[in-house]
């Protein structure tokens, strides 16, 4: 089917109707570690109440692998094509395939002097991560990568769109997608509904919830009045997320997603329009038995092409042009983007401040 | 034709025969009173809040059909509960509304994602001079819903149309719930109990000149079912007074009255064939 916002070179940035502007984050996979800083900032900010243990509004998966929850990309959801007339039907994951918090033998070790190792007491079959590092491929071509994933505050949201009682809503401002906790009847049609099941629900409260773009942040709303990005952007040790506005032309996102084209969507075919976006990532070459160098990609391209979708080719070969440009001692201002380290530059949040 | 009539005669005595029992079996269910007539009985005192006061037993009960509700969400024609059986009755006080219905699985408390409640809800006009759409009411003729479920408890709501419903923060209803037996005939039943005077804005107002309109619906939990997927009876009404009260009593006039007529076509019938016989 044809998404004809993309195979034109002339910039056209879709915003969603009624929707002033849409904030962005574009995260470069070639930079993250795995560390996890991300999902515990998050954690420890928003969801460490009751009937949110297992929540993980940003997780890290190992890709390739079956990812949080277990088995999300094939759990349905999303439209069923660009038009954005019918929804694809989706299932609500089930318990097991999050995982459950686990308990730790901590008072044991802590209190009753127990020389065990360290961990969970029962249980611990599955979980967030359970297939770190795992990967794919044979020694010595085995390949994986993270994927940091948060709700993706989608131009054509489907999870607002499941929802029979407008619980979920685009915000007019900045395009950021909220659960009204005043209107949520726990139906959980929206869990069904994100393909990129991103929107928990709360068997405490009995209400859904989801990331919320650290919206108290990014307005402003700390001790000291600051702006501050989402705070899994901010904690990052190699800093490889950049925060914005997808409509500003002026910044780092805009250019990477809409001018060269580099920034891709994770799933483009659940057509959600994601306005997360990432730079994919990039392996060296295959070798051989005695380490041989082979002109063949580590990564299959085609996985890559099933994750980012038709425009894997060309990101990728923009990317390596200006590489080589740079290395041939060239200028490229992609390549400065992709290495800014001034957080001015990464975070353009006030750009649309009207004051 | 001598061999005729005797047969004739003989087709008429079945055919009677047939309608006196038809009349007396009929009449009690189908006549007794109006199509989607619930009626209630005056009672005295409030015995009737638990639902399995005695009580109960004296109070006239409606089987109401269910059908699943016209929605857009997902699978909404897929429901499972097909009839709820109704009571109602009214002190000087209260009214109090009896609920049951068959649900073989008992859906209690959804701790886990896929879990949903077992739930029923009882729908009546907030203005009680003209009968809002059925679904949720209309924005300028609302609902007010009387929601008990199986996990949550009672609410009472408002809506002005489907995805509307909010709750009231103070509920003027209670309600109390049993489940009994096992099987396909495992029971729920709910009764709900409000004060016939309740003030405040967008409530019914239970104390009406003329008949009241209401309507039920059933969740099934372990259905998924919730939202929009549930089985939804038609509008219904609670006679201005309990006018039809003691419809046994009334069946049987109408059983007695029925089998009179019959017998009054009989013999006539009878009459003329016999009167035909002697002619010829
Ligand atoms: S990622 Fe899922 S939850 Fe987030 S906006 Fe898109 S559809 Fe909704
Ligand atoms: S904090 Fe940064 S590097 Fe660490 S896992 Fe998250 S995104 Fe990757």
């Amino acid at each position: 089917m044809s998404t004809d916002q993309q195979d034109d070179s002339d910039t056209q940035i879709d915003v969603a109707e009624g929707i002033d502007h849409q904030v962005a984050m574009v995260m470069d996979l070639n930079k993250c570690i795995g560390c996890q800083t991300c999902t515990i900032a998050c954690k420890t900010l928003w969801t460490e109440d009751g009937g949110s243990e297992y929540m993980y509004w940003n997780n890290v998966e190992t890709k390739p692998g079956a990812g949080y929850p277990r088995g999300w990309e094939d759990s349905g959801g999303g439209w069923q094509s660009g038009e954005h007339s019918e929804r694809q039907p989706g299932e609500i994951p089930d318990q097991e395939d999050y995982g459950r918090a686990w308990e730790f033998n901590h008072s044991e070790i802590m209190y009753e002097g127990s020389d065990e190792p360290l961990r969970p007491r029962e249980g611990a079959e599955w979980g967030p991560n359970w297939d770190e590092d795992e990967g794919a491929g044979e020694y010595p071509n085995s390949y994986y990568f993270y994927l940091p994933r948060i709700c993706n505050h989608c131009t054509h949201p489907s999870c607002v769109e499941a929802c029979p009682r407008s619980a979920l809503y685009k915000r007019e401002e900045d395009g950021i997608v909220l659960v009204d906790q005043e209107r949520c009847r726990g139906y959980r049609y929206c869990v069904e509904g994100c393909p990129y099941k991103k929107v928990y629900y709360n068997t405490v409260s009995k209400k859904s919830e989801k990331c919320i773009f650290c919206y108290p942040r990014i307005e402003g709303e700390g001790p000291d009045g600051q702006t501050y990005a989402p705070a899994c952007a901010e904690e990052c040790p190699p800093q490889l997320r950049l925060v914005g506005f997808l409509d500003d032309e002026q910044g780092p996102i805009y250019k990477l997603v809409e001018e060269y084209e580099v920034a891709l969507p994770l799933h483009p075919e659940f057509q959600t329009q994601p306005n997360v976006y990432y730079i994919p990532p990039f392996a060296p070459p295959q070798h051989t038995e005695d380490g041989e160098t082979v002109d063949v990609d580590r990564i299959p391209r085609q996985y890559l092409e099933q994750l980012f979708g038709e425009g894997i080719d060309q990101a990728l070969d923009t990317i390596e042009r200006h590489r080589q440009r740079i290395e041939r001692g060239g200028e490229s201002e992609l390549m400065e983007i992709l290495q800014d380290k001034n957080p001015a530059k990464q975070y353009r949040l006030e750009v649309f401040d009207d004051g | 034709m001598g061999e005729g009539r005797p047969s004739r005669v003989t087709v008429s005595v079945v055919c009677i025969a047939a309608l006196v029992v038809l009349t007396s079996v009929a009449t009690p269910f189908a006549s007794a009173r109006p199509a989607h007539e619930i009626p209630f009985s005056e009672v005295q005192g409030s015995g009737l809040a638990s639902p399995t006061a005695d009580g109960w037993d004296g109070v006239p009960s409606s089987d109401v059909a269910l059908g699943s509700a016209p929605s857009s969400v997902p699978n909404a024609d897929d429901t499972t509960v097909e009839t709820v059986h109704v009571q109602a009755a009214r002190s000087d006080e209260r009214l109090f509304v009896r609920l049951q219905w068959h649900d073989a699985t008992r859906d209690v408390g959804a701790d886990s994602m896929r879990r949903f409640n077992d739930a029923v809800a009882v729908q009546f006009p907030v203005n009680t001079s003209a009968r809002p759409p059925i679904a949720m009411g209309g924005q300028r003729n609302m609902v007010n819903v009387w929601y008990w479920s199986s996990d949550t408890g009672t609410q009472e709501l408002l809506a002005g149309g489907p995805g509307s419903t909010t709750a009231f923060p103070d509920p003027a209803v209670s309600a109390n719930a049993t489940y009994h037996g096992s099987g396909a005939n495992a029971t729920w039943t709910v009764v709900y109990v409000r004060d016939l005077e309740a003030a405040g804005e967008n409530r019914t107002t239970l104390e009406t000149e003329g008949d009241l309109d209401v309507a039920f619906a059933v969740w099934n939990g372990s259905n998924a079912e919730r939202a929009g997927q549930k089985s939804v009876s038609e509008w219904h009404y609670f006679p201005s007074e309990s006018r039809s009260a003691g419809p046994p009593f009334e069946a049987l006039l109408w059983s007695v009255a029925g089998v009179a007529v019959v017998a009054v076509v009989a013999v006539t019938a009878f009459g003329v064939a016999r009167a035909r016989g002697g002619m010829q």
